[in-house]
């Protein structure tokens, strides 16, 4: 479990982490989701103690990282794939890691089977692709067999096969009971893998929920409509709040009323419908929708809180 | 937190991992070795160290004895055109072979301890070393206890080579002399404390300036630059500033490595004394910015 509280850091006049606060579940996926530069390295980095909060407390466990007598069995961190010396093995690296919590080399040769770095563990790091990178961090992350894992942008680089290993990998330890905490500024590969999402922007958390809940209640219905007379029908619907486009003569997308409304209002006006199709909300749309709006997020709550009250609980 | 949740199946390394107690300074140390031995080049530079220093001592011990050739064929010491000076005493020169190899190898220590630490910042390796011991200083304490031992070693197993490499040389000219010579065997000893104070005092310097080519030059400036600028330019201008570099890291380790020393001078445990207190300082220096600085 991770507990963030009023977390905050400041690098000289530009704030990177505005007091978040948050809680990582154990037992599920804890997706960390916003675009480049939002904060999500800074708060995790600042998890493990690599940097000092300016302001706030985040605890690990119960306590903050450096205060555990074996860290690495608390909390095992992928933060930096090149948090490497170039000319050490992989084998050599975890070795030195694992000496300073005692944990004997067959964990070590255990973790790299397991990374499937086997082939490469003798070679020296620096020649390293990217993804090999990614899987030796991930290597050092579950040396200690740790109760909390965070992983920052751990798909990065790697190949189709690696990126459903490290879903498979994630989903695994969280079904272990595990704190499974991973940022990424993919959508799509958090609605594969995150079963919670804390989505942050400018510093600041934007929605903290369970996933689903927020791809529904951020994406208004949005329907595809064939229509002989698209324009009787969007009179029709005047007054209910829709938005529309014309796509084409006899095709437009209706946004903000379901379909069945949409159905009665074409009977009412003698409109023949010849396609009605309603169109699934992503998560990328609704994140892009979250990140549009974070900026009226220092006076609002979220638009949409009402719908999906988890949202913003974590302020 | 994990443990406590009912759903965990824990896997049986999760149950293995329990009992093993965490972080100490011991495995610290431990890790540090690793690390040391774990880089090639480290390793070559310390085994260049080594045989550089030995050879060195072996030029010296040659020099020595060709000069004292010549002392005897001439039959001249005293003021002979390109000859030795006057206060040329071959014999009190040759008990300071064991440790003739310090001048070069002082650069190569202060080299290696600067690499040591301003490689982790370099390759990022430094998240990694603090995030496995987030108290930070045991991994700092633990990394300049095993460049200070290697140093040690390092110099006194050098000087003892030295030793053994310059006798025959020197028998030669029957200056050939026992290692309990009054003065000898300390000096060897105190030759790898000297390199330690180096290797102390530079891995401060690297731990200071994070960087690898500005650690190396600043440390080679404190210890070579500023000593030959003081004797040769600035000692006139004023009484104190002579006076003053006694006090410099390599002046004091001079003293700390002379056979005797002159009665206005710094004895061998004032020089010692000096040397550990610049090592000190800098020590205590990096260990409070690495506390609070973020990697």
């Amino acid at each position: 479990m991770i507990e963030a509280q009023a977390l905050s850091k400041r690098y000289g006049a530009k704030v990177a982490v505005d007091a978040v606060s948050f809680t990582v579940q154990p037992g599920k996926v804890t997706g960390f989701l916003g675009p480049n530069g939002a904060g999500k390295s800074t708060t995790m980095r600042m998890i493990v103690g690599l940097d000092n909060p300016s302001g706030g407390r985040v605890t690990v466990n119960g306590r903050p990282y450096a205060q555990h007598r074996a860290p690495l069995r608390e909390v095992g961190a992928l933060l930096d794939a090149k948090a490497v010396h170039t000319k050490r093995s992989a084998y050599n690296h975890l070795r030195a890691m694992a000496a300073t919590h005692g944990i004997p080399n067959s964990r070590v040769r255990e973790v790299i089977e397991l990374t499937g770095l086997g082939p490469v563990a003798k070679k020296r790091v620096g020649g390293f692709s990217l993804g090999m990178g990614q899987r030796l961090g991930i290597a050092a992350a579950l040396l200690g067999d740790p109760h909390t894992v965070i992983l920052d942008e751990p798909v990065n680089g790697l190949d189709p096969e690696g990126v459903q290993w490290v879903r498979h990998l994630a989903k695994g330890l969280a079904s272990e009971g595990r704190t499974v905490f991973l940022s990424s500024h993919l959508m799509s590969e958090m609605a594969l893998t995150a079963d919670h999402l804390i989505v942050i922007g400018r510093g600041r958390i934007i929605a903290d929920a369970p996933i689903q809940s927020i791809i529904d209640g951020q994406g208004k219905a949005r329907v595809r409509v064939r229509a002989d007379r698209p324009q009787d029908l969007l009179g029709g619907l005047a007054g209910e709040g829709v938005s529309s486009q014309v796509l084409e003569p006899e095709l437009v997308e209706i946004t903000g009323v379901e379909p069945r409304r949409i159905a009665e209002v074409a009977l009412r006006e003698r409109v023949l419908v010849y396609e009605l199709t309603p169109l699934q909300v992503s998560l990328e749309d609704a994140y892009m929708q979250l990140t549009q709006t974070e900026v009226e997020y220092h006076s609002h709550a979220l638009p949409a809180a009402g719908e999906a009250p988890a949202l913003v609980e974590g302020r | 937190m994990a443990t406590s949740t009912p759903p965990a199946p824990a896997r049986q390394s999760h149950k293995q991992a329990e009992p093993g107690p965490g972080v100490n300074f011991g495995r610290v140390l431990k890790s540090e070795w690793i690390k040391v031995t774990t880089v090639p080049s480290t390793v070559i530079l310390i085994v260049s160290t080594v045989v550089v220093m030995v050879g060195l001592a072996a030029l010296a011990a040659w020099a020595i004895s060709i000069t004292q050739q010549d002392l005897g064929s001439s039959g001249a010491p005293q003021g002979g055109q390109g000859g030795p000076p006057a206060d040329f005493d071959p014999a009190s020169q040759a008990w300071e072979i064991p440790s003739s190899g310090l001048i070069f190898g002082q650069l190569l220590i202060a080299s290696l301890a600067v690499v040591l630490i301003a490689s982790e910042w370099a390759t990022g390796m430094i998240r990694s070393t603090m995030v496995a011991v987030p108290k930070r200083a045991p991994a700092l304490l633990a990394k300049n206890a095993i460049i200070a031992i290697i140093a040690f070693v390092v110099g006194a197993v050098s000087a003892f080579l030295s030793y053994l490499v310059a006798q025959p040389i020197l028998a030669g000219e029957d200056l050939d002399f026992a290692i309990t010579t009054e003065g000898v065997l300390p000096s060897i000893l105190n030759s790898g404390s000297y390199l330690a104070f180096i290797a102390i005092i530079s891995m401060g310097i690297g731990t200071l300036l994070r960087n690898t080519a500005g650690g190396v030059v600043t440390a080679v400036a404190l210890f070579f630059v500023v000593p030959v600028i003081i004797v040769n330019l600035l000692s006139g201008l004023a009484d104190w500033i002579p006076d003053a570099a006694r006090f410099l890291p390599t002046n004091a380790g001079n003293q700390l490595i002379a056979i005797s020393t002159e009665s206005d001078a710094l004895t061998q445990f004032q020089g010692g004394l000096v040397m550990g207190a610049w090592a000190l300082v800098l020590l205590v220096a990096s260990l409070l910015v690495t506390r609070t600085r973020d990697v």
